[in-house]
């Protein structure tokens, strides 16, 4: 099974979201994804590594497009390769991409309200914790969001403009993609990416320091 | 650097800013909730930013008595150093 994913043009993180799609609905292939930018080429790898599915970037013919091969399950790794080459020039470059992910500070937040107690004081401390964050140096490597958390990322998040000032500071906002379904809030998510236990619990492992709030 | 100028308001209590928070709200003014800056200790430990401009508006909600508010500061921001002033 091969199944090829166009995500140029497309806005993070439609194009992980769409990647995950097409890996879920194979039980084993080869899902190739083409997007035309940098943090499209790093976030599609990122889910290939949280899911444990190898792949290979293919550099495209255009400045900045890529495409990334995907493997699931039992793909015989010639076909693999001899699909691949296929759509390859002579002389591409393969590139793996590192992960540096082993410092600095990750914050896992489990709730859109800090602390237990009433909703609207927990929502409004939320709030003002994101935003102490914004203005607080260094920034942290990470911030994950998992169970109402995740409505911290979506639409009608009062916080979207810290978080995405965030972003632009390099720091990685990561959106628990089981719980963005369970809220039915897949198509709302507008800052950072999606990922799932692998990778949150990976970013708490390799932090030097983890902030748990809910 | 860019001097960004805003106005900060303080209450008297937690519960009063969330009563702010739900009249800008109606009033469609754009706002953030915020720490109290540490540099004005005294007031609750939350308070609200909101542009100069719409400062003026709730000066006059304070006079009308629709807004129930302890001080209003202007907060200068010039990179690295805040500078906070009291209005009232």
């Amino acid at each position: 099974m091969k199944i090829e994913v166009d995500a140029r043009k497309e806005a993070c993180p439609r194009p992980v979201i769409r990647t995950k799609k097409e890996l879920e609905s194979i039980q084993d292939g080869i899902v190739t994804t083409i997007v035309d930018n940098e943090a499209a080429k790093d976030n599609v790898s990122k889910l290939a590594i949280s899911l444990g599915y190898s792949f290979i970037i293919d550099k495209g013919e255009e400045d900045s497009e890529y495409y990334i091969h995907i493997t699931k399950g039992n793909v015989n790794d010639m076909e693999v390769k001899k699909d691949i080459a296929h759509d390859m020039d002579q002389d591409h470059n393969l590139t793996i991409p590192k992960l540096d992910s082993t410092r600095g500070l990750t914050i896992a937040i489990g709730s859109n309200k800090m602390g237990n107690g009433e909703e609207e004081l927990g929502k409004i401390l939320m709030k003002s914790f994101i935003y102490t964050v914004r203005e607080t140096t260094p920034f942290p490597n990470t911030i994950v969001f998992y169970n109402s958390g995740v409505y911290l990322t979506c639409e009608g998040s009062e916080v979207l403009d810290d978080l995405k000032g965030l972003v632009e500071e390099g720091v990685e906002i990561i959106s628990c993609g089981a719980c963005l379904d369970y809220y039915h809030l897949q198509d709302k998510i507008q800052v950072g990416e999606v990922g799932n236990m692998y990778l949150i619990y990976e970013k708490m492992k390799n932090a030097n320091n983890t902030i748990t709030l809910g | 650097m860019n001097t960004e100028v805003y106005g900060v308001i303080v209450f008297k209590s937690t519960h009063y800013t969330i009563q702010a928070e739900n009249i800008l709200r109606e009033k469609d003014i754009g706002f953030k909730t915020i720490p109290t800056p540490r540099e004005i200790s005294l007031s609750c430990g939350l308070a609200i930013l909101v542009t100069m401009d719409d400062l003026e508006i709730i000066k006059d909600m304070m006079y009308k008595g629709e807004i129930n508010v302890l001080n209003l500061y202007k907060y200068i921001r010039d990179g690295k150093k805040n500078q906070y002033e009291k209005i009232i």
